[in-house]
């Protein structure tokens, strides 16, 4: 995807919930109204678990 | 975004919170709500052997590392499933994390308790997987807690997996199921340990960043099984819901636990006997573990 945007930007156009994913950009946590540029990876973790816990 | 606290950059923000928190006050904010569940609901004491169920899941593992940090006594327990490589890896991330901060770890099986994993439980029963698989934790925490003279065993339920499981109930009215939805369920019996849920003020976005910040190596895969399980559904549709008004599944399960749980709770104490072949605690005359066991047994 082309970079230059907001993380909550990105999420938006995938249909992600922001809830339901963590955003990391190397060993870091990134929050919603931070830019991700061209030449950066950023990975999208659910969170979500389920079935019968633990 | 900055940190509500320091002011300094944030790394999450927690809407239903109104706030952004910086990785050292996020870590701070989340053992003060796992201080705050033990506190309000009297979970254990300082001086109780707590039983650690854990799955190699950050719920788990995550609430394994407070509790250590807190310098609670505990010890894990790691039930192995027997779900093909999913057990496999998550076994492995048990075990490494014990290691790790030289925390003891029992590990039982399903295989060895019921006399078939899992999957053939199954095939077996014909019904969810998640179904044996719940009977089988429930019964197998109690039982090792109780060989080892532990009265407290913790889970790492969070409050996404309480707001599900309540909507569950509300759907169809199990009003036995919401009688018992707690995060503290007190022993009725001397063959029956407390069970509790210190996360259960916690949403599972904010365990995941703390597994996270805490460098814990948890399995994020999820139980090939748990695909398409009701629970899961019941997740997604409140997660909709808070996105659409933060709040909503901490107003959900709180409110229903301030307001609506009394009404629910049995004036009536159910009778509990001893179950007639292994001597767990049973409202019958032969323990619903039992009876799986046989079912497996004439089938395998």
């Amino acid at each position: 995807m082309a970079g230059g945007r907001r993380v909550k930007d990105v999420l938006r156009e995938l249909d992600i919930i922001p809830e339901t994913v963590l955003v990391i950009r190397g060993d870091d946590l990134v929050t919603a109204d931070q830019v991700v540029h061209d030449d950066e990876t950023i990975e999208l973790r659910p969170v979500m678990s389920g079935g019968s816990a633990p | 975004m900055k940190c509500r606290k320091c002011g300094e950059p944030a790394v999450l923000e927690l809407r239903r919170h109104n706030a952004a928190f910086c990785a050292p006050d996020f870590l701070g904010f989340f053992r003060n709500q796992v201080r705050e569940a033990i506190r309000k609901h009297r979970m254990f004491a300082r001086d109780e052997h707590v039983l650690v169920a854990v799955s190699g899941g950050k719920d788990s593992l995550g609430l394994w590392d407070v509790l250590l940090d807190e310098g609670y006594r505990t010890t894990g327990l790691y039930l192995d499933l027997g779900i093909f490589d999913y057990s496999v890896e998550s076994k492995a991330k048990c075990e490494a994390f014990a290691a790790r901060r030289g925390a003891p770890l029992l590990v039982a099986s399903v295989a060895e308790a019921v006399g078939a994993p899992v999957p053939v439980i199954q095939a077996v029963t014909r019904r969810p997987p998640c179904s044996g698989c719940g009977l089988s934790k429930r019964y197998l925490m109690n039982r090792v807690a109780l060989e080892h003279g532990m009265p407290v065993v913790a889970t790492g339920h969070n409050l996404d997996d309480e707001a599900a499981t309540l909507l569950g109930s509300v759907l169809h009215w199990q009003t036995e199921a919401l009688a018992r939805q707690s995060p503290a369920l007190p022993s009725t019996h001397a063959k029956l340990v407390r069970r509790v849920k210190p996360l259960y003020r916690l949403s599972e976005r904010e365990t995941a960043a703390y597994a996270v910040l805490r460098k814990i190596d948890y399995i994020v895969e999820e139980c090939p099984f748990a695909k398409g399980a009701t629970s899961i559904a019941h997740k997604e549709i409140l997660s909709r819901m808070e996105d659409a008004s933060p709040g909503t599944k901490h107003n959900f399960l709180f409110g229903y636990l301030e307001k609506a749980r009394p009404a629910f709770e049995r004036a009536e104490a159910v009778t509990l006997n001893e179950c007639a072949r292994c001597g767990q605690v049973t409202t019958g005359t032969v323990c619903a573990f039992c009876k799986l066991a046989d079912q497996v047994k004439r089938a395998t």
